[in-house]
Formats: C-alpha cells, structure tokens, sequence
C-alpha cells in the first residue's frame, strides 16, 4: 500500500497543535466538563471517586476497629456493626479495587499504545457515570440506616426474602449491577483499544506488561461479572414482592448452593481482576528502577494469561465447608495449588530483573519491595487456605480476614501506591514529596504489620469474623486491641498521603517529561499529556521504545480538522484505516441517570424495569442520531481565513 | 521545520465494514458477556434440576393436575423455525451492504423487522407453552427468566434495525452506517443461534434427557 512508504517529510510541528488543540478542546465550563469523552478526564475522575470511595471504607474499618479494641464494647451496636462490614467490604470490592485498577488502564493504555483515545470514548464516559450512581445508591443506603447488612457476598438464605425483610439487600444487588455494567464497559474498552488502536509496528510480542496486565484483566471482567450481575439479578428477583422468582428458595426446588457457586464463579476471578493489573504495575516499574529491560518479558506474560485461565477454576475453595464432592474439593485444592506457580514465576522474574540491575530506591520501588513481601506472606496463607482440612480449621475465622488482606493490601494497594508515585508526575507534571511518602510508606507497612499480622492468630485462637463483640475471658482482647492501635497509624498514613497529594500537585518539584527515565510511550509525550495525546502518533521498532537509540518515523496524515484516530491490523499493528472519534457529548450523562435511575426505582417495583428500558432506547436514538452528524459540518469549519488565523497562532509560539 | 521520517496515513480509509473495525470487535465482546450470561443461566437450569425427582416438576398447583409438565411444542417450535428464516432476508442485507445497494437494504431490513416483531409476538404466546407462571417453583423461574432474557435481546435487535431503517430511509447510506448494518446482522445472527441451543434445552432436553 502506497500509504505505508517511509517518506522523509517537512512537518509544521506548531501549526499542527494548534489544529489539533482547537479540535480536541472541550467546551469551556460546566457543560465542558459534563459533557467530556476524553479518556483521561474520565479516568482521573474514575481515581478521584475510587479513592473518595477508599476513604470512606477506610472510616467505617476504623469505626469496625475502635467497636472491637475491647471487649463487651458498644460503641456501633451489633446493627449497625453488620451494615458497616458490609458496605466497607462491598465498597473496598467493587467501587475502589476494580474501578481504580480500570480507571489506570484507562487512562495509561491509550498513552502506552499510543493512541488518542480509547476506542469508544462516549460509552466510557457512560460507564463512569453508572459506575458513579451505584456507589451513590450504596451510600444513600447506609445514610439512611438501611443499607446492607449481610456481609459483601449476601449469601442465601440469610439475604433472601424470608430472613432480611426490607430493602437493604436489594440496595446491595442493585448497586452491583451498576458498578459490573460499569466494570464490564471499561473491559470492552481496553480490550478494543488493545487490539486495534495501537502505533504501528507495536505487535502483540512488543506491547508493555502493563498493557497485557490490562488486556487479561479485561477479558476475565467479560467472562466473570455476567456472574455476579445475574446472581444479584435473581437474588433481586426472588426477593421482589409480585416478582418472587425461586431460584434460592428449598421449599420450590430451588438451592442456596446455586447462589454462592455463581457468586464465587464471579468472585474468585475478582481477585486476580484486582491483583492482575497490580502485577502490572509492578512490572512497569522494577525495570525503569532496576535501569535494565524486564527479565523474562514471555515467561511474564504466559504467567498472567495461565493465572488468568486457572483464575476460573478455583472458586469452590471459598466453599469447603459445604457439601461439595470430594473429588470436586480435591480438584479445587490442586487448581488452587497450582496457581501457585505462575505467581511464583511472576515472583522470581522480577526479582531477577532487580538481581541483573542497578536498583536506585525511588518510593515507587519502596512500595514495590512492601508488595514483594506482603503478597509473600499473603500467598503463603493461600496455600494453607487451599487445603481442604486446614480449610475447615480456620474457616470463617479471622485467619481469613487476615489472609486476603494480606493479599488484596498487600497485593494490590502497595502496588497501586507504587502506581500513584510513579505516575503523578505525568498527571500533574509534578514530584510527589520524597520525605513525606517515606513517612506514608513506613506508617502504612507498620500499621498495616500490626492491623493484620495478629489476625492470624485471632483466628488460629478460634475468633469467628464479623461478630461485633466478643466476652472478656476469650482471651482475644490484647491482640485486638493492638490490631486497633495498627489501624489507626495506617489512618494517618493515609492522611499524609492525601496532605502530600494535595500539596505537591501545584507546588511539588517540577519533574518534566520525563523523570524516571522510563522505557514507555507514555512518557513520550508532555507532562500532563495534551487532550490529543500526541502531536502525531508514535510508531515503534522495540519493546522499550524510548530507550532506542534511533527515533523511529512517526505517522502523519491524520486530519487535524476532526478527532480522527489510526487504526491497526490485530496481531502484526500495521495501518489500515483512519477512525474518526466521536465529539464530547451529553448523552452519556443522560443514560447513565435514565439507567441509574431505573435500576435503583427497581428495588420497589418490577415496572421500573420496562419503563427504564424504554427510556434507555429513546436516549439511545438521540445518542446515535446526534453522534452520527460528520463532525467536519457541525462545528470545525476550516475556511483559508481560518487557516491563516491558525497559522498567526502557530507563529506566536 | 526539520525533515522527519515519517509513514503518512491519508490515503487510508476512512471507515471499514468487517472486522478490521472497532465497532465489530465493540460487538464481539457484547455477545461474550452475553453467552456468558446464557451459559451461567443454563447452568443454573441443571442445576436446579438435581433437586427434582420428575422434570418438570408436576403441576399440581391449580387443577387439572398434569404430571409430567413437559412445555408444550407447537407454538415454540414455529417460532423457532421463523427466528431461524429471518437470517435469510438478514443475509441478504448484509450483502446488499457489501455492494452498497440502499435499495435492497431497505427492503431486507423492512423484512426482518417484519420477522422480528412476528418472533416477539410469538414469544408472548410461548409463555403460555411452559404450562407453569414464574412464581410456581425454582424450574419455572428458570425457564421464564431463559425466555424472558431472550426476549429482551430480541426486542433490542429489532429495535436497533428499526433505529437504522429510519436513518436509512431520511438519510444516504454511507461506509458507516452499512457497516453498523452488517454489525447489528452480527447480532441478530448470534440471536437466532443462542435461541437453537436454548430451545433445545427447554423444550427437548425435558423430553430425551
């Protein structure tokens, strides 16, 4: 094709900004802000909620700390106590980890693969404003002293309609359903970017960990959340008054085992959604540390797609305790066992990577090394979990409590940490303050040590978790007591996190384009990166492009007169058609509250769901009707005047 | 202004209608989740099935007491002949996209939504075949929920070639929207085939399994 010759070629580089600026600016103001489908927009926004979302679970496991620092204590009431881990779990789960996982997918994989957006930017901005009105809906819930109440999972028969009368469980189903059509939106975003959006000659064997982290993550998202959206769809069902399906209900034939294998066939592979994406920030980040090239880059990404695989095959270990056939538990025990290994080889990679480098001990690699030993521990009592008869020794106990937040803290927030510190700079152009994020780094492993370490043995001496008190002669209070005492120093961590975030992202030290002198696409670009990406889209010839000697060409030819994009072949990232992306549009804002709206007037009364679903197809023709005007005749009319005008501009700078 | 190698991309194309578009793979990954979904719902199905001696279980909630309730076939079985000869006019379409006939196009699509909107009525009259409402016992409510959640997929194809129709017949089709066209027969295909396998299982498996 005549389109792919390597030509060497004048370019206006000035002239060509200002185009692309005019192009791709939002509208000024509220409407402009509203109205935005720039991936970055929604994914700092994304963060921002999940961290809000972060500290508002954080207060209610303080609250949960301070009811349980002594014995017989009353300070939450057991009703209160059951809402509080109920919605800390619910919230931490499904509007923090997997959100804010996605949300640095979203706005990361189109920087890395070099693209100008994700591939569907209006129903990106729909999945944030969902995955919004959910943690909304959860909350108003709780405020109201009706929110759920029956731990983050809801099992039946506890949660169904003959033993929690009322509405609080159906906020819980509802706001699932929310967040997992949020959750599975930004799934298909990052997949179809993935494949067909990235700067030619990235190939499928050169694309960054990260961007295969988010890829696996995606495709797990599309095969496990339908789970969970249809267990809270019959849960929601058989409690709905004039509905009452009996999917969980003995007395017609139906099971309650059915509801907890669909809830962990969805809820094992949320684990590794969360952990996944974090084993691929720590891959980005060890080898810009440890200045050389990721060791085992191949052995790294079969890890995570066989972790990724395997990830469906466990979820009968949250089960031993019912009566599953033993050749079943069995099965369950070696899958779990042998996941194990790709998370071992992860393991030995990266420390090979640090062994073979020049390790220079930046915070995003202090909060590494933390994740390195936690996740160790953390996995260690994962194996003792898989195994059947320890299993039922500890099940239900603190000993589990302690174990996944060993996993998810130490597994997926040092990492997420390590991210924050990494990246800021490239979302604000500044340096985070080293002296403050030592104090956060040290305050929050020791704290984090003395919150959960102990809980081994709570649960070893026989605590059951989530009761809300407990008697003065158990012999429990000293190590819980302390367990507090941990919580609290992790609460001020935090608090110098937040104070440092605040503070530096105006007045930090100013880091650049690039400061950590990172191998990735990202970087390759100004600090906060321009809401067009790049002035004229990469191209690359490595797996760590900016660290190549040569340049390689970069692609023009994309009109600077509409927010046009390039689009890729799947496997090989050769050129092969231009895309024209859709302007900023206030359509999405408006399905999501017509969807919102409709899933959460549905805790009340079945008709909200055809009507709702009438209201979404009408939104949705204006949506389509609106979207499909050519942007070239709406509103970026380039006259020859208007070109002279551009090119006055481009002069000025 | 310095000379720079550089690969100029402006005689591509603007727009493909295969799968060399995003909106094609946008769709692949809908239909994913939805397999997905049918599959974890016919899970649920045999699954509730082990807590049965008879499958279905006997109607003796309301006389005449019928013993073994298997659903009744006339009704389905005929629509599922026509969701299944949809495809063809559905075919057609999507070639007359190929070769940019509007004309054809416009007349495929009156005809499958004609086809459409014949399977929805038909599917309300299916309910009545199942012999049990949802709220009888655990078997049916999980069949009303398989024809439920089918319906509402073929609502919203119908809905979509309804939507497309009227662009076609104020509008000039152009590369895109014949290729949204050829996307939604994507769909529509992918409706027609999950519903093989499901009236299958709802309608045969009682009988021969």
């Amino acid at each position: 094709m005549s389109a792919l010759v390597l030509e060497q070629k004048e370019l206006n580089e000035p002239l060509e900004r200002v185009a692309l600026e005019r192009v791709w600016k939002r509208p000024p103001g509220f409407i402009g802000w509203i109205t935005t489908t720039h991936h970055k927009d929604i994914a700092i926004r994304y963060i921002v909620t999940a961290f809000i979302f972060f500290a508002l679970a954080g207060i209610l496991a303080f609250f949960m700390r301070l009811q349980l620092s002594f014995p017989e204590n009353n300070i939450l009431g057991p009703d209160r106590y059951n809402q509080f881990f109920t919605v800390h779990g619910m919230t931490m789960m499904f509007l923090f980890a997997v959100p804010v996982m996605e949300a640095l997918g979203l706005y990361f994989v189109p920087l890395m693969i070099g693209t100008r957006n994700v591939a569907f930017p209006r129903m990106n901005a729909f999945g944030y404003y969902t995955y919004l009105a959910g943690g909304i809906l959860l909350y108003v819930g709780l405020f109201l002293n009706i929110g759920p109440d029956t731990g983050w999972f809801s099992y039946v028969p506890l949660s169904g309609p003959q033993f929690s009368p009322g509405k609080r469980v159906d906020f819980w189903a509802q706001m699932i359903t929310l967040t997992e059509i949020a959750a599975l939106v930004g799934a298909v975003e990052i997949i179809v970017t993935v494949f067909k959006m990235r700067a030619p000659g990235m190939s499928l064997n050169r694309l960054p960990i990260f961007v295969w982290a988010q890829l696996i993550t995606a495709f797990m998202i599309i095969f496990a959340m339908p789970a969970i959206m249809l267990g809270s769809g019959m849960l929601a069902m058989d409690r709905l008054t004039h509905v009452s399906t009996h999917f969980f209900n003995p007395a017609e034939g139906g099971d309650a085992l059915l509801y907890q294998h669909i809830f962990w066939f969805f809820g094992h592979p949320e684990v590794y959604i969360i952990f996944i994406p974090a084993t691929g920030f720590v891959s980005t980040i060890i080898p810009v540390f440890a200045r050389r090239k990721i060791f085992g880059y191949t052995a790294l990404v079969l890890s995570l797609i066989s972790i990724g695989f395997i990830g469906f095959g466990l979820w009968v270990h949250h089960m031993f305790a019912t009566p599953v056939p033993e050749l079943g538990q069995s099965f369950f025990t070696a899958a779990s066992m042998m996941i194990a290994i790709p998370s071992g080889i992860q393991i030995f990679c990266w420390i090979a990577t640090l062994w073979g480098g020049k390790p220079q001990m930046q915070l995003p690699l202090l909060f590494v090394l933390g994740f390195i030993a936690l996740f160790v521990l953390g996995g260690l009592t994962g194996v003792i979990l898989a195994s059947v008869s320890l299993d039922l020794q500890v099940h239900d106990t603190f000993f589990v409590v302690a174990h996944f937040h060993y996993v998810l803290i130490g597994g997926a927030v040092f990492p997420l940490f390590a991210a924050i510190y990494y990246w800021f700079p490239k979302w604000t152009g500044r340096l985070l303050d080293k002296s403050l994020g030592l104090w956060h780094f040290w305050l929050f492993f020791i704290g984090f040590n003395l919150t959960f370490f102990p809980m081994h043995q709570l649960g070893l001496k026989g605590m059951p978790r989530r009761i809300y008190t407990y008697a003065y002669d158990s012999g429990w209070a000293n190590l819980n007591l302390l367990a507090t005492t941990g919580a609290a120093i992790m609460g001020i961590s935090i608090v110098l996190f937040l104070i440092n975030v605040w503070r530096s992202r105006h007045s930090g030290v100013n880091a650049g384009p690039n400061p950590w002198h990172s191998p990735t696409l990202e970087w390759a670009t100004e600090s906060p990166p321009p809401d067009y990406n790049f002035v004229y889209l990469p191209t690359v010839q490595s797996r760590e492009p900016l660290w190549d000697e040569v340049s390689p060409p970069v692609v023009c030819g994309l009109s600077n007169r509409k927010r046009e994009s390039l689009i890729t072949t799947l496997m090989e990232a050769a050129p092969d058609h231009r895309y024209e992306l859709p302007e900023d549009s206030i359509w999405p804002v408006i399905l999501a509250l017509v969807v919102g709206g409709g899933i959460s007037w549905a805790i009340f009364d079945p008709w909200a769901v055809p009507i709702s679903a009438l209201l979404t197809f009408i939104v949705l023709c204006f949506w389509f009707w609106r979207g499909n005007e050519p942007a070239s005749l709406t509103h970026h009319v380039q006259s020859s005047e208007d070109l002279q005008l551009l090119k006055s501009e481009a002069n000025k700078i | 202004m310095t000379a720079r190698a550089v690969i100029d991309v402006s005689e591509l194309p603007s727009a493909t209608m295969d799968h060399r578009s995003t909106i094609w793979w946008g769709n692949l990954m809908l239909l994913c989740i939805e397999t997905m979904m049918f599959a974890l719902l016919v899970g649920a199905y045999f699954y509730i099935r082990q807590n049965f001696y008879e499958w279905p279980p006997p109607k003796v909630h309301d006389p005449p007491a019928i013993y073994h309730a298997v659903p009744l076939l006339t009704v389905p079985t005929i629509n599922l002949v026509l969701l299944l000869m949809s495809c063809i006019p559905m075919a057609w379409v999507d070639r007359a996209c190929l070769k940019h006939n509007q004309m054809s196009v416009t007349l495929g699509l009156v005809v499958v939504i004609l086809c459409g909107a014949a399977v929805i009525i038909f599917r309300f009259l299916e309910f009545h075949s199942l012999l049990f409402k949802w709220n009888e016992n655990a078997y049916a409510s999980a069949v009303w929920t398989i024809l439920g959640m089918h319906l509402l997929h073929l609502f919203t194809g119908t809905l979509e070639f309804a939507l497309l129709l009227s662009w076609l017949l104020l509008k000039d089709m152009d590369v895109k929207h014949a290729r949204d066209i050829r996307v939604t027969a994507t769909y529509w295909y992918w409706i027609a085939g999950v519903w093989l396998v499901l009236y299958a299982i709802v309608y045969l498996s009682p009988r021969f399994l």
